[in-house]
């Protein structure tokens, strides 16, 4: 135990964090420079690369020879890089006795960075500050203020901090010789009952679930019977093993070390992030503390885009949850949209996620409906509604209250930016908390917001009034009563249950307003005048209307013309179909996102 | 040009000794290009192979597409030996400016004189063409193109809105904004215009741009709009036969080479499926005269009197874009300018329509 290191990265995206794992993997031998060809080998996943943030967690060993002599072994957990996986990455810190912080030179601490660094802190990791991209030329100027604020935020020595170039590997050996020698072994009783935290698992159409964990005490062997403490279920270990690169089978994982295992699971969602595994027969004391179980915050309806196709999203769904225990789905039927799925997601991102996977990895042509949060409704009989589909909501003579989540967060911005942020969060119907300054140019401002406002475009707002140098970052607090109402649209008479939204009452007639002449723009013209109303219950407090379609002939269609019409025909036929049919009206499908643009009107 | 007619004629001698059965011509159309340019020896060749290797009909309407500019009193009396009696002349505007835009070379008194001469020549249907809708032309001026026209009496004219078709130069001068085009409302505002003007005139309308006097309807493209049968002969002509749509080579020398060599210079060939048939007939149908929908019921199987189809027509009916029938699915003048789109709706509703058994024998 005395050799084994365990230590994860904390860094903001873009900050170099995927860069710096891969340098050290290089550097430790685990991947041969040719192997390098596709940058950020961790990222396997191209949303991922995409999008420059990490997903699903990774972890890795790799053996260093240090100055001193000694072989280490080190584990490298890597960590989610997002809010929506805040409780993961919680689980992931907890894996480890050090963090990497990386910082960037030339952009300084972030609001992500900082949550993440509490995380660790208060999970007693010892920190190793290192800022990145020092060979940028921007980043001489920057240097003793970036210092400074690491300084502020960790209360370490100057001289701790360690300067390096992920990309041209400035710096990598120092880091290397500091996480032997700065980060404490772990420590453990390999004698003792086992206790192993889980702290990611992924799905193998093979084997069944392959499970990561840490051993905290004792030793897991395969045959062995273990239980889940928090599921209360036992299964019989098949295979035990580190990760190199891929999974490499040793048989036995001791108290310490990092590794995986497998045992014919059959679904992500049995091994839950933060469970504790022990052995049936010996079982330790008590589990390891800080699981809970994650509940989606985010909700919208997944529909396919043609009704046939139900049963086949259905099956991508299933097969996606397979790897992805976070999503909650269940079948629900719109009058608009037809058959299809309310789905929950840990956040905006984790949606966008599995969006995004459903088209490009299921081939999924789906629609979604505008992303809402969880509301509590009581109503007047005193009973108690949670509504997770606008549609749901009672009367509004029925309901006496409605709650809706409010989350906390925190916005680290350049001083100049301050006016405009909380002219947004106002906006949003945010309570300013706390401010601090982090250094004479920048603050953190601690602002209290419904969940809902921030669900709407809050953050790309947010980034384009600081010109994309304001970070946020957020954590769920309680539930509060608002003064809020459903916002029905109605077309030529028709309510379409799936544009229906939960607005606060003052924002109503304004969203209303906006809302119809976004779909004005979006709705094609047709054969006949097309109304569309927004309305409060039976109330209209908003109208628009498209003119009806008054010429769409080809004028000539002779001889020569029919194959040629008729393929032009075919092809409007199955333009068609990517529509939906309120009545007789036909909607595009953007038009069920329609909200989340709205802004742009202005 | 000798070749040409030669391969012309031969095209003509091949499909007439591979045909399975005996046809009688009833329409001949002589267009596409400017006929009337060709010399008239090679006129009468053609005209004899045809006569030579099809039998005609006594009544046949054998139309030659001319434009103003390009013929004489003469050679109008010499088409007529040939047994053409009907003539269709692009006139397109009587408007200098209009007529330079679309780049023809003849002037309004050419096509007011050519008219007069088919007429002294013995024709006994004459055509206009009209084109309307063209970038900056006001309604104004489009009513003089149409009263010009209808002082010319002829018995039959059709009407085009300008289209911008992908590929030609029009096209790209609209993409790149020197010529902007109409409006929709402003087009249909033509539409409307020409469909009353000429209604009052005594034209009636049987297609969305084609007009007629009673008894004067064209047969040639009436047959189209019936999904009838023809047989095209010449570089990119179309043919249907059989519920076999083909059509030639678009090059004039690639067309006689092989023609030379003694096969058919087939560029495109396609057997068309039940399902094509029935879209071909809603959308040609619906262009002209409409659907006889007792007809389509026994043909295809396909109800307007029940279902899906029938609450489309009668929504159609009540918004003055169908004509109110029991019988006959067909537009009103309203309804001709929105043609393309009742069309695809029809088209949507009829996806699934087929008995599944017609489908699988074919």
């Amino acid at each position: 135990m005395e050799f084994i290191r365990n230590f994860c990265i904390i860094a903001h995206i873009d900050h170099g964090k995927s860069t710096l794992a891969d340098r050290l993997l290089e550097r430790t031998g685990r991947v041969s420079p040719r192997e390098m060809v596709t940058e950020q080998i961790l990222d396997d996943n191209p949303l991922e690369q995409e999008r420059g943030i990490t997903i699903k967690l990774h972890a890795v060993q790799m053996e260093y020879t240090a100055q001193n002599g000694h072989t280490y072994t080190l584990n490298l957990i890597d960590t989610p890089g997002h809010v929506d996986f805040s409780y993961e990455v919680s689980r992931s810190l907890a894996a480890c006795e050090g963090a990497l912080l990386v910082v960037d030179a030339t952009q300084g601490v972030e609001a992500q960075t900082i949550s993440n660094l509490y995380l660790a802190v208060d999970a007693g990791l010892e920190i190793i500050p290192i800022i990145n991209k020092i060979d940028l030329p921007s980043a001489a100027t920057m240097l003793d203020t970036v210092k400074q604020q690491i300084i502020d935020l960790i209360g370490c020595k100057e001289e701790e901090i360690l300067l390096a170039s992920a990309k041209t590997g400035i710096g990598i050996d120092a880091i290397l010789e500091a996480i032997v020698h700065r980060i404490p072994p772990p420590k453990g009783d390999p004698e003792a009952p086992l206790r192993a935290l889980i702290y990611d698992s992924m799905y193998d159409p093979y084997r069944g679930v392959v499970v990561n964990v840490r051993i905290f005490d004792g030793q897991l062997r395969e045959k062995d019977k273990v239980l889940f403490m928090a599921t209360g279920q036992v299964y019989e270990v098949d295979e035990v093993g580190v990760l190199y690169m891929e999974q490499h089978r040793t048989g036995v994982l001791s108290a310490g070390n990092v590794g995986y295992f497998t045992a014919s699971i059959r679904r992500v969602r049995d091994t839950k992030v933060g469970d504790t595994v022990t052995h049936a027969h010996r079982p330790c004391d008590a589990p390891i503390a800080g699981f809970r179980e994650v509940k989606p915050m985010v909700f919208s309806g997944i529909y396919p885009a043609d009704s046939d196709d139900f049963e086949d999203l259905r099956d991508a769904l299933e097969k996606l949850a397979l790897n992805d225990a976070a999503i909650h789905y269940e079948p629900e039927t719109s009058a608009a949209l037809g058959f299809g799925f309310r789905c929950g997601f840990l956040g905006l991102l984790h949606m966008e996620i599995v969006q995004e996977r459903l088209e490009r990895e299921f081939n999924q042509t789906i629609v979604t409906t505008v992303p809402n949060v969880r509301y509590l409704v009581r109503r007047t009989d005193g009973t108690e509604q949670w509504v997770e589909n606008p549609a749901q909501m009672p009367e509004p003579v029925k309901i006496a209250e409605i709650l809706e989540p409010y989350i906390r967060a925190q916005i680290i911005t350049p001083t100049e930016y301050i006016g405009p942020i909380m002219q947004l969060c106002i906006e949003r119907r945010g309570t300013l908390l706390g401010q601090q300054y982090l250094s004479p140019t920048r603050v953190d401002l601690s602002v209290e917001l419904p969940l809902a406002e921030v669900v709407f475009d809050f953050y790309d707002k947010l980034k384009s009034i600081s010109r994309g140098y304001a970070s946020l970052d957020y954590e769920y607090s309680d539930y509060k009563p608002g003064d809020l109402v459903k916002l029905d649209i109605l077309l030529n008479g028709d309510p379409v249950d799936a544009l229906s939204t939960i607005v606060h009452r003052q924002k109503a007639y304004e969203w209303g307003r906006r809302l119809c002449s976004k779909l004005k723009k979006l709705i094609p013209r047709h054969l006949f005048e097309v109304v569309i109303q927004a309305a409060i219950g039976s109330k209209i407090i908003a109208r628009d209307s498209i003119a009806p379609l008054r010429k769409n002939v080809l004028a000539k269609c002779y001889g020569g013309d029919v194959t040629r019409k008729r393929k032009l025909l075919e092809k409007q036929k199955e333009g068609k179909k990517r529509m939906k049919q309120i009545g007789r009206v036909e909607v595009p499908q953007e038009a069920f996102l329609a909200v989340l643009s709205l802004d742009d009107e202005q | 040009m000798e070749d040409f007619v030669t391969a012309l004629c031969h095209e003509i001698e091949l499909r007439r000794r591979d045909l399975q059965r005996d046809v009688t011509i009833e329409t001949i159309f002589w267009g596409g290009g400017t006929p009337s340019i060709l010399p008239l020896p090679f006129a009468e060749k053609i005209a004899q192979t045809i006569q030579q290797h099809f039998s005609v009909a006594p009544d046949v309407e054998w139309t030659i597409e001319a434009n103003p500019g390009t013929v004489t009193v003469e050679k109008l009396s010499f088409y007529r030996q040939l047994g053409i009696n009907r003539v269709s002349f692009g006139v397109q505007s009587f408007d200098p400016d209009e007529l330079r835009f679309l780049e023809r070379i003849h002037t309004a008194d050419d096509a007011i004189a050519s008219v007069e001469w088919a007429r002294t020549a013995g024709f006994d249907s004459i055509n206009v063409d009209l084109m309307y809708a063209l970038p900056g032309q006001s309604i104004e001026s489009h009513r003089r193109n149409l009263e010009q026209a209808c002082l010319l009496q002829p018995d039959h004219i059709s009407a085009y809105s300008l289209v911008y078709e992908p590929g030609t130069p029009l096209y790209h001068r609209m993409q790149r904004g020197e010529v902007i085009p109409q409006t929709e409302d402003k087009e249909a505002q033509f539409y409307l215009v020409t469909s009353e003007l000429l209604a009052q005139r005594g034209y009636e309308q049987y297609e969305v741009s084609n007009f007629a006097r009673p008894g004067k309807r064209c047969r040639h493209n009436l047959l189209y709009w019936r999904r009838g049968e023809y047989l095209g002969f010449g570089p990119s002509a179309h043919s249907h036969c059989a519920n076999v749509r083909w059509s030639n080579v678009r090059s004039v020398k690639r067309y006689i080479e092989t023609l030379c060599a003694g096969q058919y210079p087939i560029a495109h060939l396609e057997h068309l499926t039940l399902q094509q048939q029935l879209e071909e007939e809603i959308f040609l149908r619906l262009r002209a005269e409409g659907i006889d929908v007792h007809w389509f019921e026994q043909q295809y199987g396909v109800s307007f009197r029940v279902g899906p189809l029938a609450r489309q027509w009668a929504h159609l009916q009540e918004e003055g874009i169908a004509v109110k029938s029991a019988s006959v699915f067909r537009l009103t003048k309203k309804g001709y300018a929105l043609c393309d789109t009742v069309t695809v709706e029809l088209l949507h509703l009829v996806e699934h329509a087929l008995p599944q058994a017609a489908e699988t024998i074919l």
